[in-house]
């Protein structure tokens, strides 16, 4: 994993799920920013999927490698899902899923470097 | 944005309870939906790469991958229908991390690997412990 693209990938993820907390509790819908920090950090998770990929195909081998993929493979659809279901109804509750989907590519992006320092169980 | 009014909870029709898949609902069904991705990898990585280790850890992996998928699904519809499957997949889900969270505990030989539920879900901060407790709360607090 590119310690720089994990390090911006965990900091625009939970930008993004503080973003939507504060809406939540200010009882607004995720504005134009929450959705925005939620999209940099989508796009950012799917170059880092491509990148860690690029590593997988060049011979780097982490603790599971089938796990791993499922990882790379699953974090890229959490916040596309998460900003999708958002939007779709637009009240303090949409910045909730955003925080959750937000957390939950943070979290899975710790566990991914975990495994591919070959630390991970 | 259309209508300056509408941008804050669009209401729901003010008599009786909520919709399921509305206002926190929605929150819920995101979490559901993380652990029925969660679960899915979970069991497609085991029985992938090592079935024949732990069969029966691996197909009750990919069962509660399926409780979670259904639960979600209905979660997130409308509908009397959907409305008891939620109640069947949450009620299954529930009995699920009570039984393997007991028998992961008493018999942990009959189960080497770990799935979504062993001890209770502590893998997953034992959010999967609370969740059908949630889930089920908040079934009958909707329509």
């Amino acid at each position: 994993m590119h310690t720089g693209l994990v390090a911006a990938v965990v900091t625009a993820s939970l930008l993004a799920a503080a973003s939507g907390l504060v809406a939540a509790v200010r009882n607004r819908p995720p504005g134009l920013i929450t959705l925005a920090l939620a999209a940099v950090a989508a796009v950012l998770t799917l170059i880092q999927s491509a990148a860690a990929a690029v590593d997988l195909v060049r011979g780097h081998r982490p603790a599971e490698l089938a796990t791993s993929i499922g990882y790379l493979v699953g974090i890229v659809v959490v916040l596309p899902l998460a900003i999708a279901w958002a939007v779709a109804e637009r009240t303090r509750w949409s910045g909730v899923v955003v925080a959750v989907g937000g957390v939950t590519v943070a979290v899975m992006t710790a566990r991914l470097v975990m495994l591919f320092r070959g630390t991970g169980a | 944005m259309p209508d300056p009014t509408s941008a804050v909870s669009p209401a729901p029709p003010e008599r009786g309870p909520r919709p399921t898949a509305t206002g926190p609902g929605r929150v819920l069904v995101a979490v559901y939906a993380v652990f029925a991705l969660a679960a899915t990898s979970r069991a497609a990585v085991q029985i992938a790469t090592d079935y024949y280790r732990a069969p029966l850890a691996y197909l009750l992996s990919a069962f509660s991958a399926v409780v979670y998928i259904v639960a979600t699904v209905a979660l997130a519809s409308r509908g009397s229908r959907a409305r008891r499957v939620a109640f069947l997949a949450c009620s299954v889900e529930l009995v699920g991390v009570l039984v393997v969270g007991t028998v992961s505990l008493l018999a942990p030989q009959d189960f080497p690997r770990a799935t979504v539920w062993s001890g209770y879900g502590s893998g997953y901060g034992f959010v999967p412990l609370v969740l059908p407790m949630i889930g089920l709360w908040w079934l009958r607090r909707t329509r």
